[in-house]
This record gives structure tokens, sequence and C-alpha cells, in this order.
């Protein structure tokens, strides 16, 4: 609830209860629309289910066009909005690893837990492997620190990037969403599901 | 397929409407000189050298001191912790992750408070935030913190405590040695207000 607690409108701890109530939300639509199955993230990578591409491309869709128009109305400050700082060789890095244990679990993160949920043993030896994850870079982060920190580029967003304004980055933004999800659909129907 | 051929087009045209409007300018920080000359009012860009005192010998994490004098100065003397950016080179690349952040309280200071008060100047019309100034620079500091001047036997409790806090202080960074104004059965440290850290939430999958 970024700018709420930023300007002391909550407390941390009403933002954390907040964090629950959303988080239990969000756990039940990924559960209810089928994201707890394997097959879902893995589908992607094959080709024959693009559903998680298009979930959470028309997530951010949904975000960029309201922080702007919030934006817009004066109801939010974009500069109170975090962005993440981009050290490049650790995000590249970091991808590669994230990706390759996406492919391999068929989970990420957050459907890990909604399929640990309702009781599915692979989901919860993903969540094992996550806490070795975890543990591993903890205790080794003082031989990583030096690749973790190289590369910093500052803050950049891709308006600033391409010199043009945040407007016209979202509707370039939309459109090459839109031809991700027709190019999506049109691969998804070319590419039969697997039979388990 | 009608329902996303609906939706495609409701996206495309709430784009269309942000591409066509300028970008918002009046959200764009930027103070006006109105705002600068109330905030210069208020003073609260400074903190005194006792705050910085209390704040490097309680070993304050939140605290990061930026010494704005030439790396020859910095080499002869510096305050402990500090680290060093030549006030020409403020705005490089190389020390933005340290002038724009949220994370630390950003104390700058030179040897008296003009440059460190340009830098925060500079800074806060940049937008950057948790960007102060050290009370009077190095030479207040000394004054203050290394060589306190001695109160009058009948000065207020409070004077004598701020002394003795000073003389400690002193000792601890490296100054002259320990030794109360007077037997003060319990010196009252003189109240060091903590600013409070802006939290900002943090993203992520």
């Amino acid at each position: 609830m970024g700018p709420l607690i930023v300007n002391d409108i909550i407390s941390p701890d009403t933002n954390l209860l907040m964090a629950f109530i959303i988080g239990i939300g969000f756990g039940w639509v990924l559960e209810s629309s089928g994201f707890s199955s394997s097959k879902k993230l893995a589908g992607l990578f094959y080709g024959y289910d693009t559903v998680v591409l298009k979930v959470f491309f028309t997530a951010g869709l949904t975000a960029m066009i309201g922080l702007l128009f919030m934006s817009l109305f004066g109801w939010i400050d974009l500069d109170l909005v975090y962005i993440n700082p981009t050290y490049l060789t650790s995000a590249v890095v970091g991808g590669l690893i994230m990706g390759l244990g996406f492919i391999m679990g068929g989970f990420c993160p957050g459907t890990s837990m909604c399929a640990a949920a309702i009781g599915k043993i692979d989901a919860m030896v993903f969540i094992g492997g996550l806490f070795l994850g975890v543990l591993i870079f903890t205790e080794g982060y003082p031989l990583i620190e030096k690749m973790y920190m190289a590369n910093f580029k500052g803050y950049p967003r891709l308006s600033e990037v391409f010199n043009i304004s945040d407007g016209l980055m979202a509707l370039l933004f939309i459109v090459m969403a839109l031809a991700a999800f027709w190019l999506a659909e049109r691969f998804e129907k070319k590419t039969p599901a697997p039979e388990y | 397929m009608r329902t996303r051929i609906i939706i495609s087009i409701v996206f495309l045209s709430l784009g269309l409407i942000i591409a066509a409007i300028p970008n918002n300018k009046t959200l764009n920080f930027k103070m006006s000189a109105e705002e600068m000359i109330e905030e210069f009012n208020g003073r609260y860009q400074f903190i005194s050298p006792d705050e910085i005192a209390d704040m490097i010998i309680s070993e304050d994490p939140n605290l990061q001191l930026i010494d704005l004098r030439s790396e020859s100065e910095y080499k002869e003397f510096h305050l402990p912790g500090a680290v060093n950016i030549p006030f020409t080179d403020l705005l490089d690349d190389e020390y933005r992750y340290l002038v724009d952040q949220n994370l630390k309280i950003n104390v700058f200071y030179s040897n008296g408070s003009v440059t460190s008060n340009e830098a925060w100047m500079v800074t806060r019309q940049l937008g950057y935030r948790n960007n102060y100034v050290l009370e009077g620079g190095l030479n207040y500091w000394a004054e203050t913190i290394m060589n306190p001047d001695r109160p009058e036997q009948t000065s207020p409790n409070e004077e004598i405590a701020r002394y003795n806090f000073r003389k400690g202080a002193g000792a601890a960074l490296g100054g002259g040695s320990i030794e109360p104004a007077n037997e003060m059965p319990e010196p009252v440290l003189p109240a060091i207000k903590k600013r409070p850290q802006k939290k900002r939430a943090q993203g992520g999958c």
C-alpha cells in the first residue's frame, strides 16, 4: 500500500494486515484460475498454454494505466512509487537462475505456495528448494557480493531511456502487449498440449 | 473472441488518451522560490553537531556522512565513516546511488556550511530525499565537539550537561580528555531528537 504508508496514513502493522488480506485474495484467485497446476507455467515454455503471459501482462497494463491516470488526476505522486534499482549483471544472472528454476519446477514462488496449500507434494519440494536457495544466497553472499552489485544503472525507466513521454511509452507498451497476445494465441493453437 | 476484442479496444483507447495528454508537469518535483524560502526559514536541513556526534558514537547504521571537500582535505581529516564526494563531482553517476536514495540519512559537510548548503539545495531541487547538512560544518564541529567552551559554574544544568556530553563525545571521537565541568549528581544528556526514517514500500513478484 505504497503511498499510504509513506505518508503515515496507515501504520506498518496495518500495512502487514492489509498485505495478509490481499495475499489471501491473490492466492484464492491464483488457485481458482488453475495456476496451482505446474502445467500452466510449463505450458508457456513449451507453447501450448500462454495464459501466464496474458495474465501477467494484463496485470502490468492495468497497473500502468491506473498509475498514469491517478497521477494525471493528482491522486498519486509517481516520485513516491518504488522503482527497483537496476544492477544489470545480477539481473541477467538472477533471471537465468529464476527461469531455469521456474521451468524445472513448474512453479513460480507465488503459485508454489498455492499448490502447496492444496497439498501438492511437488510444490512442497519446490518450496524446500526455494528455502535452500535463500540459505545458499545468504551464506554465500560475501562470495558473490561483487557480482551482485556490479553494473549499477540507477533507476531507469523505459520512457527515459527512449526519451519519450510516459503516455506514449504506455501506448507503445499496450500495442506491444496486444500483439504478443495475438501471436501467443496463434502459437498456442499450433502447439497441441501433450498428453500426461 | 468478442470479449477479447472489447478488452483490446478499451486498453487501446485508454492508451491513446494517456498518450495524447502531455506529461503531467505539475506533479514533477520542482520547488518554487517560495517553497525554497520556506524550507530555508524552517532550517529543516540542518542537523546539529550534537546529534551527529551521538549518531556516530552509537554507530547509527542510518547515518551516512558525505564529505564535500577535496580529496586531499578529506585524506587529511574526515569524520568517522564519512565518504568523500568532492562538491564538483556531486552529480556524477558514480555517486548517484549515494546521493539519491531512501534508506540512509545523508549528512553533507564541508569546512563551513556554504558548500554543504549548496549541495543540499541542488539535491533538494532534484527531488532527492534524505539529504541534510551538518550545521556550521567542520569549523563549528571543532568548536563545539572537539573544544567545547567551558560553561560558567552558575550556568543552568542543561548547559553543563551539554558541555559534559560534548567533552565525552570529543574524547570518544579523538579529542581531549574527559573532565566533567563539576560534580553533577546525574548529568542529563541533551535531548537528541531522532529523525523518523521514511519508509518506502518495496515491490516484487
